[in-house]
């Protein structure tokens, strides 16, 4: 049988190489998402239509329009507030910095979300929505 | 070079070309996934003939093999290029240095290697550029790039081990 041959012709070396290489190979596969954690990012919507990804990582300042002018959304340290808003009473704006979770104002159309974006804990979803 | 070394060479490359053409025809479940059987042609002539051989047919493979395609100077040929030059140069650097460290498997699991390895370095400065995206994949690419090298490097070493045999059986043929 070649095969039988071709394995006795194998040499110590090249066993340790391959195993070595599958552990690691394995091993970096099954931890690599636990090595590296997803951030989580910043969503704006207007209207329900998404505007805006955003990493929370970088710290800025975005202007958004919706029907009533600019909301200002603020990025920094991983969080997200609005800062700034055309609505009356301003009820966003006090909601304050948010690390998860949505913040809302209604009366501009703004729908600001953080967290990681999968199926479950996006805002709306189309049959609510 | 001897006239013979040179048909040597040309046929090589004529089948590792042939491979490498094949190859691209297979489906295959991932884009980016590769048999990569043309290095069971680099493995042989390194084993047959030495490492300047073994880089010769690679370069010749790569070059004919974009421009067959219609990929000459674009990405496809620079990764290409870039990773079937590392794995023939690190092979055959290993192979001159130690003979009889590594078996033709060995061989081609590390060719296999450092193939993968170049092409996500390249990828990365080329065209990612983001870090996080390569770390996810090499774990993946190492551990596919273990299981076809180990097949390709078993059908190499069948390959060397017939060629020695019917060279000795029939002599100065070439």
């Amino acid at each position: 049988m070649n095969l039988r041959i071709l394995l006795n012709t194998t040499t110590p070396a090249d066993k340790v190489l391959f195993s070595l290489l599958i552990i690691v190979s394995l091993s970096g596969y099954l931890f690599a998402d636990k090595l590296l954690p997803e951030n989580p990012s910043v969503r704006i919507e207007v209207n329900g239509k998404p505007v805006y990804i955003l990493r929370v990582t970088e710290n800025r300042t975005v202007p958004v329009k919706g029907p009533h002018g600019y909301t200002y959304v603020e990025i920094k340290d991983q969080r997200v507030r609005i800062s700034g808003s055309p609505c009356a009473n301003k009820l966003c704006v006090q909601q304050g910095w948010i690390s998860s979770g949505a913040l809302v104002c209604l009366p501009n159309r703004v729908v600001v979300t953080i967290g990681k974006q999968t199926e479950e804990n996006m805002p709306v979803d189309a049959i609510t929505g | 070079m001897q006239l013979q070394d040179k048909y040597r060479i040309a046929i090589l490359s004529a089948y590792a070309l042939g491979l490498h053409g094949f190859e691209s025809l297979l489906p295959s479940p991932i884009p980016w996934l590769r048999l990569g059987l043309a290095n069971i042609i680099t493995i042989t002539t390194l084993f047959l003939y030495g490492t300047g051989a073994a880089v010769t047919v690679t370069l010749i493979r790569v070059v004919l093999g974009s421009l067959f395609a219609g990929t000459f100077p674009g990405p496809a040929f620079i990764l290409s290029l870039g990773g079937g030059l590392a794995s023939a140069l690190v092979m055959g650097s290993i192979f001159s240095v130690a003979p009889r460290l590594f078996s033709a498997i060995g061989l081609s699991i590390i060719g296999a290697l450092f193939h993968n390895l170049v092409q996500l370095v390249i990828a990365y400065f080329l065209f990612i550029q983001k870090i996080e995206a390569v770390l996810l994949i090499t774990p993946l690419m190492v551990l596919l790039g273990t299981l076809t090298g180990t097949a390709n490097g078993a059908v190499s070493g069948l390959l060397i081990k017939n060629l020695k045999i019917s060279g000795q059986k029939v002599q100065n043929v070439d």
